[in-house]
């Protein structure tokens, strides 16, 4: 949801267009000034981060793994810094690095095969695998180690295995390859754009594939609470009202109300779902405690999703949950697989961003702007206890089997680029 | 005291002549009864034991078996007679891997303290005080340490002695004053402790009051508390508590208090010995109530625990 912007106002779009034309350090630095001035928020920041990774892979200069690793660190990390409240921005950049890790590990299995046939120094270990099998599940050199010194491993039998684990400070992607190198540069390069495009075309899609399993979730004769529905969620119950005879409650509209209030909150999203013959009901913001007892579920959109399963949203969704979990009310959350931090929230976090009080106080109003201190938190943080449902694109998951969602998706060596970044803890 | 049944249980091998994998593995398994027998609290060397037996009967399963899990180079599965020489040579090396864990998780647990704060801990757990000198060392944070000592629990009193000599402020209080500071220190945003095993099903078995703590941190109305449980992933052991009186039942020998003729009566002396002392006595706590594990792996959730032993064992 971006707010509205006057036309002189550079904005995402014209970013995003403008990117191949303009040098790279231009468009990062334009990014962080988007990012600074909250023109950039919630999920077009990770297609923002996206595009502009995607020119660092492009336009700067490396040599080896190595290098692209680190500027793409770098350039991630500013981007992060700028905005420590959108940690969708560290999702992405992690997502990359884990991308770029892959693509080099596969491309240095190909030599390492090879040169495993002509030698004999392996004859104490196992047979290698055939290339063949080795393409799903490739054979990884000692986890990479970046900056962080952190030993990175996967099994309770790390303690008796047999590689020097974190004894050697051989980072995996400095394995000196002279020749072969050179001429991975380039499919390499091409390989990690292939991949950034695909990390684009899933952020794209998510909300698509999440509002497949709308029907899944959504019954026929059920009342509905929607707090503040983001777009994610919008296109969740228009495609619920395709299959499904429901009722949704709005709620959380106070919120919106911008300088210019031209019609009445979500009249597009009402227009749409009465047409698919779907009521909706507008709740002003006091009447929410009373409804829920009529109503069946509680629908958001998170912001980000925390390691422990705690949510960051837009603020106002706590109260909902909060309120739902009283009358034991599921609670479900629609949250893209791209969302998912793996990280703890910090004491930030849960103290809330405090954003633009204009909407509630006009500045016009002299004596007013003097005598009052005006406070509008934007963020809430949802602690994992108030979460019955995560609705991800991959579907419907639950808080213990988060984990296997984040190790899916991320590499351990990168988790910890929250140790670059100023927040200090997680 | 995991890491030391592994040791002995190298030394057992050492000492049995090379016959058949089968048959050794069977003198493996006898010596670790009889290592099991001898102590009344018998989970922590399990837990060792218990990796090492599985670590030697994986080569029997061979390389095929484990094809999904040890395609990384340090994970790959060797034949029996390699394994055993593998483990005969590096006695050292899994010493030096076990501290060198407690080193990560030392950097990993450093980013949960944060500056202005103060964290609540108890028992004088080694990794805690490597995780808390660690966070002293960095500049950018400056905290406190409120540490719960009983008087009788010597590790804690060195433990305050260690943090005190790095220069950290640490207040102590008794163990009947936590929920008192819980509730009126606001600043206190974690809850540190370590453990003696980590159960399978994500709940521990630490000393006496690790359980209280962990309850009141959930419960003491406040601000968000996280109560997180430091330990190697070498502690976690492969059985799950879920009958009263939970610690009796998974094998510890202490007195039993869901007996009401227990309670309040010393037992008779030659039962006693048999039986763990008063002051090391352990008691279990849920998982429910634990925010996180830190292990030299990560911090992982409470849930997380049963898919790392599922997976590898």
């Amino acid at each position: 949801m971006a707010p509205s912007q006057a036309t002189h106002v550079p904005n995402l779009d014209n970013l995003i267009k403008s990117l191949n034309s303009l040098p790279l350090e231009a468009s990062i630095e334009s990014l962080i000034f988007l990012l600074k001035r909250r023109q950039v928020t919630g999920d077009e920041c990770a297609k923002a981060t996206a595009h502009v990774l995607r020119q660092v892979v492009a336009k700067s200069k490396w040599n080896d793994v190595d290098q692209l690793l680190s500027r793409v660190q770098s350039a991630g990390s500013r981007l992060a810094r700028a905005a420590p409240l959108e940690p969708v921005i560290g999702n992405i950049v992690r997502r990359v690095l884990g991308l770029i890790r892959d693509e080099a590990s596969e491309d240095r299995n190909v030599d390492d095969l090879a040169s495993e046939a002509a030698s004999d120094i392996q004859s104490l270990a196992p047979s290698a695998p055939s290339p063949q099998k080795a393409a799903p599940a490739p054979v990884r050199p000692p986890p990479t180690v970046v900056s962080t010194g952190l030993q990175v491993s996967k099994s309770m039998f790390n303690l008796l295995s047999v590689a020097e684990t974190g004894d050697t400070p051989v980072t995996g992607a400095s394995t000196p390859l002279s020749q072969a190198q050179t001429a991975s540069v380039h499919a390499l390069r091409s390989e990690v754009m292939d991949g950034i495009e695909e990390i684009l075309d899933e952020i794209n899609q998510a909300d698509d594939q999440i509002a497949g399993f709308a029907d899944i979730q959504i019954h026929p004769g059920d009342y509905v609470l929607a707090y503040q529905p983001s777009r994610t969620v919008e296109r969740f119950l228009v495609k619920a009202a395709s299959k499904r005879r429901f009722t949704v409650i709005i709620a959380g509209l106070e919120s919106r109300n911008h300088d210019a209030i031209t019609e009445p909150p979500y009249a597009a999203l009402r227009k749409r779902l009465n047409a698919a013959g779907v009521n909706t009901i507008n709740l002003a913001s006091n009447g929410l405690m009373a409804y829920i007892p009529r109503v069946n579920k509680v629908i958001f959109g998170a912001k980000a999703v925390y390691q422990n399963g705690g949510l960051l949203v837009d603020s106002g969704c706590c109260i909902a949950a909060q309120a739902a979990h009283e009358y034991l009310k599921p609670v479900i959350v629609l949250c893209p697989v791209y969302k998912f931090c793996p990280e703890d929230p910090s004491d930030e976090v849960s103290r809330g961003e405090l954003g633009n009080p204009s909407s509630y106080v006009s500045y016009a109003d002299g004596p007013e702007v003097d005598a009052l201190e005006v406070e509008n938190t934007v963020t809430d943080y949802i602690p994992p206890e108030l979460v019955d449902v995560y609705l991800t694109n991959l579907g419907p998951q639950t808080q213990h089997h988060l984990a296997s969602i984040l190790a899916d998706h991320y590499k351990t060596e990168d988790i910890t680029l929250g140790l670059a970044l100023q927040l200090g803890e997680p | 005291m995991g890491v030391a049944a592994i040791e002995s249980l190298i030394e057992v091998l050492r000492a049995t002549p090379s016959s058949t994998a089968m048959e050794t593995v069977e003198v493996v398994r006898k010596e670790k009864a009889k290592l099991l027998a001898s102590t009344p609290n018998p989970l922590p060397l399990l837990a060792g034991a218990d990796l090492f037996e599985q670590y030697l009967l994986r080569s029997l399963r061979g390389p095929t078996a484990e094809g999904s899990t040890g395609s990384s180079a340090s994970d790959r599965v060797l034949s029996f007679e390699q394994t055993r020489q593998h483990l005969l040579d590096n006695k050292q090396l899994f010493a030096q891997r076990a501290k060198m864990a407690r080193d990560n998780i030392a950097l990993w647990g450093s980013r949960y303290v944060s500056d202005g704060r103060i964290v609540l801990t108890a028992g004088g757990s080694r990794t805690v005080t490597k995780i808390l000198l660690r966070a002293a060392a960095d500049p950018s944070k400056h905290f406190k340490v409120i540490y719960v000592v009983d008087g009788r629990n010597r590790r804690s009193d060195v433990a305050v002695a260690q943090l005190r000599a790095a220069g950290l402020e640490v207040e102590t209080i008794s163990p009947h004053k936590v929920a008192y500071v819980l509730a009126n220190q606001k600043q206190i945003n974690l809850v540190l402790v370590g453990t003696e095993v980590v159960m399978q099903n994500g709940g521990i078995i630490s000393g006496m009051g690790t359980a209280q703590l962990a309850h009141l941190t959930k419960t003491v109305k406040g601000g968000i508390r996280r109560f997180y449980v430091a330990a190697e992933t070498h502690k976690i052991c492969r059985k799950t508590p879920i009958a009263y009186p939970m610690v009796n039942r998974v094998g510890v020998r202490q007195k039993d208090v869901s007996k009401f003729d227990n309670i309040g009566v010393d037992p008779a002396p030659d039962d006693a010995a048999a039986l763990l002392a008063e002051q090391d006595e352990v008691d279990y706590t849920d998982p429910e109530l634990i925010d996180g594990f830190i292990t030299e792996q990560g911090v992982k959730m409470a849930s997380a625990i049963w898919e790392m032993v599922d997976v590898y064992l």
